[in-house]
């Protein structure tokens, strides 16, 4: 705290600055958390960090570019396809299950903390599991392939987006409710006429965003053997890095392209 | 009556778009699904697996857990899981300390509409590439441990914090840079004194929930090595031991729970 | 004909907005109440169509004791009644025609109305109400699209098509200027001679109550105060109804 006294004999103190709570409790933690990571100087091999890369990114031994990119459009086409079925399903028929659970969570649709209680949990549990080890169980009931990839996509979908979507619920206009309920509406009638038409925009803005990080977060489930364009990346990773190179091209291609299309059609949504 | 059915005449149709979206989303979904060589032997045995499971996480490994008894405390879920934290903190400072520069360089207020497209499409770049495969590069350079992590969580990170930054300059007042106009000052005190009091409430709320989904990802790292609680994960899922399966797991759901709450109670604050 | 007898209303939170409240209001009248905000107007309104329940006490409407109804037949009950709200309450990305509508959700089972079929005698009385109105052409634009006047009349088309033997309207010109206040109000004048709808309304303006309505009700701290025509008010009732004398906002002025 520092006082200033004016020409005029009036004193005004500066209060403390919260700020410095903050900064302090950041450097503590920034201290603390360091200890735990190892750091020595012979970790770092710089070199070897360019070798990969240009083994990623170049014709491996006696392969011409040719070779290198006929690769992508004759054998990663199928791991392709796989990779986007598996976004794509998951990220619909998770959507769609997380409608009612997200109806359910909403306080102002639901008044009954019994309910939306125990609805928020389920949530919230999906919802903290990353999508790797959803992937794990899945292939573990189900075997390896792209079924458990969908199996851990639309649960991970399912979490997210019934978390994203009872936000939006919780915040519509709820006077058309009101009136619906005025002309002797139920329930499921008001839900279909007062909240669908302000929640429907946003569901489909969000469904686009999620199948977004679901191509994304795809790679690395195929990487505990959920198919997919991951699947190949494994099992080229410690022979062929011009195929894991390749296949690194094809997903930066395919999920910019993805990308694009989906802030365009969300800002259409706008 | 007339003016009604006349005006019902030219009620756009919309019904017949609806129901050719809606099965070709439905033919789109089943497509989906045929390429999955579904195994049935594996179906069968669904019952017994849940049993297999279930009896896994009801014989939790506690001195794993804690690291006492026959393991060492630096062989714990508990170490590993402060490494992991310890992962996405650091790697989530460093990323937000990057992202800014970034932010402003995306950014129309402050650069112009010109140079703040190459700073979007350097954003987007680093945005678009996947984590896993970033972190397989990095690991060679690196090693396998824990900096791997960090730095691979700070890079990725860059790209959306960067982006949600340049949209939080955007959005702010620009009454204030007007008023440091007119007071004549240059560009830095403008940022030191008209944007950073202004963002810097959204810039650590936006850096708080990057820290959340950096937790995640800080555990799955670890399969391809990169440090914290992923490779033992990784070790135990390819025995299927759901003993330790299911220690780890607890950790991991009880840390992105604490995690969660405490981001979302600090981000209420700063608003 | 609506028949309020010793209703009472407390508030969870202790709040007495009726006492005792003796009341009968018939067929075809066209009924302005009146008061300060807080004194209880909106409670009586909405205890009509029990959006709020009544603690204690008789509500008749047609002879059929309301307070114990529900599910099912409360539901035939508000078909039967069209309520028009200050803020209009449309849902605001929807096409006025689906808006008015949903006047019609009650007549039909749910399955139906799910997947938004409606019989096409439906439609062509929304698109009659909406033609009553004189916004038919508006039918096919988004509700937001609108002024706030005929956004207004979208609800009072909304009302119309539910075929209601009486409206209820909760402040309908309060969130209005001045112009399409006096135009809507006109529409409620109408809808109440031409069709013969009952009309009780809950007036902010003074004036426009006295001007439209055919009896007045006064209504302080929860108790009917004054219950009589609108042309026999005097300056002296209106002192006795709001304890003090009109504020200049509480005049429409004209």
């Amino acid at each position: 705290m520092t006082k200033y006294t004016l020409t005029n004999g009036k004193t005004v103190t500066k209060p403390f600055n919260k700020i410095w709570i903050i900064v302090g409790s950041v450097v503590l933690l920034l201290f603390l958390f360091s200890r735990l990571i190892p750091y020595d100087a012979s970790f770092i091999k710089l070199g070897e960090l360019r070798i990969i890369i240009v083994k990623l990114f170049t014709p491996k031994g006696n392969r011409t570019w040719n070779d290198y990119f006929s690769y992508i459009f004759t054998s990663l086409i199928e791991p392709l396809k796989e990779t986007l079925n598996m976004s794509f399903a998951g990220t619909l028929l998770g959507s769609l299950m997380a409608v009612p659970l997200a109806v359910l969570s909403a306080k102002n649709i639901v008044k009954l903390p019994i309910i939306y209680i125990p609805a928020r949990t389920i949530m919230n549990l999906f919802r903290t599991i990353p999508a790797m080890i959803l992937a794990l169980i899945a292939v573990f009931f189900v075997g390896t392939g792209i079924l458990s990839g969908i199996i851990a996509i639309t649960l991970f979908t399912f979490g997210i987006m019934s978390k994203m979507l009872y936000e939006v619920i919780e915040t519509i206009d709820m006077s058309p409710v009101e009136a619906l309920e005025s002309t002797g509406a139920k329930k499921v009638e008001s839900l279909r006429y007062a909240v669908m038409p302000q929640v429907l925009p946003v569901f489909i803005s969000y469904l686009i965003y999620i199948f977004e990080i679901n191509v994304r977060s795809s790679t690395i489930l195929g990487y505990v053997g959920a198919g997919g364009i991951g699947t190949v990346i494994k099992d080229n990773i410690l022979y062929n890095y011009d195929r894991v190179g390749a296949s690194i091209i094809l997903m930066f291609v395919v999920i910019l392209v993805v990308q694009l299309i989906s802030s365009l059609v969300r800002s259409k949504l706008q | 009556m007339n003016r009604a059915e006349e005006a019902l005449k030219r009620k756009p149709k919309r019904w017949v778009m609806n129901l050719i979206f809606f099965v070709a989303m439905i033919v789109a979904i089943v497509f989906s699904f045929s390429g999955s060589k579904i195994n049935w032997s594996r179906f069968r045995s669904i019952g017994h697996s849940l049993r297999v499971m279930l009896a896994g996480f009801a014989d939790l490994q506690w001195d794993f857990f804690f690291g006492t008894g026959i393991f060492q405390f630096k062989e714990g879920v508990v170490y590993l899981t402060l490494v992991t934290l310890a992962i996405a903190f650091i790697g989530t400072f460093i990323g937000a300390v990057l992202a800014i520069p970034f932010g402003f360089l995306a950014s129309q207020n402050i650069v112009g509409k010109h140079v703040a497209r190459i700073g979007e499409a350097i954003l987007v770049i680093i945005r678009v590439f996947p984590e896993i495969i970033l972190a397989l590069i990095l690991v060679k350079g690196f090693g396998m441990n824990a900096l791997t992590g960090v730095l691979t969580i700070g890079l990725h990170s860059i790209g959306m914090l960067g982006k949600l930054f340049a949209e939080a300059i955007d959005n702010m007042d620009k009454s204030p840079l007007e008023a440091l106009d007119a007071v004549g000052a240059n560009i830095w005190q403008k940022i030191r004194y008209g944007v950073i009091p202004q963002v810097a409430a959204d810039i650590s709320s936006i850096t708080l929930y990057r820290l959340d989904i950096n937790v995640r990802s800080a555990t799955v790292l670890g399969i391809i090595g990169a440090g914290g609680l992923g490779a033992s994960l990784i070790l135990a899922a390819e025995s299927w031991s759901w003993n330790i399966l299911g220690t780890i797991l607890l950790a991991i759901v009880v840390m992105v729970l604490v995690v969660d709450v405490i981001s979302s109670y600090l981000r209420g604050k700063l608003v | 004909m609506i028949k309020f007898v010793d209703v009472s209303k407390t508030y969870p939170n202790g709040v007495q907005a009726l006492k005792n409240v003796n009341l009968e209001i018939h067929d075809g009248e066209f009924v302005g109440i009146i008061g300060l905000s807080g004194a209880g107007k909106s409670t009586l309104l909405r205890s009509i169509n029990k959006m709020i329940s009544i603690t204690s006490g008789q509500l008749y409407i047609d002879d059929v004791e309301i307070s114990s109804i529900k599910g099912a037949e409360l539901r035939l009950l508000r078909r039967s009644i069209g309520m028009i709200f200050q803020s209009f309450n449309l849902v605001k990305r929807m096409s006025v025609f689906n808006n008015v509508l949903t006047g019609r959700v009650a007549y039909h089972p749910t399955f139906k109305t799910v997947f938004g079929l409606f019989p096409k005698e439906d439609k062509l009385m929304a698109l009659e109400s909406l033609d009553t109105m004189g916004i038919l052409e508006k039918a096919f634009t988004r509700a937001d699209q609108l002024s706030g006047g005929q956004q207004q009349r979208v609800a009072l088309a909304r009302a119309l098509t539910q075929r209601p033997k009486l409206i209820l309207a909760d402040e309908p010109v309060a969130s209005l200027d001045p112009i399409t206040t006096v135009q809507v109000m006109d529409d409620f004048h109408r809808i109440n001679k031409n069709f013969g709808i009952t009309v009780v309304a809950n007036m902010h303006h003074v004036d426009l109550a006295l001007k439209y309505a055919t009896r007045i009700i006064g209504i302080k701290d929860g108790e009917v105060v004054y219950d009589g025509p609108s042309a026999h008010i005097s300056d002296d009732t209106l002192v006795s109804i709001y304890g003090r004398s009109l504020r200049h906002d509480e005049v429409l002025g004209e």
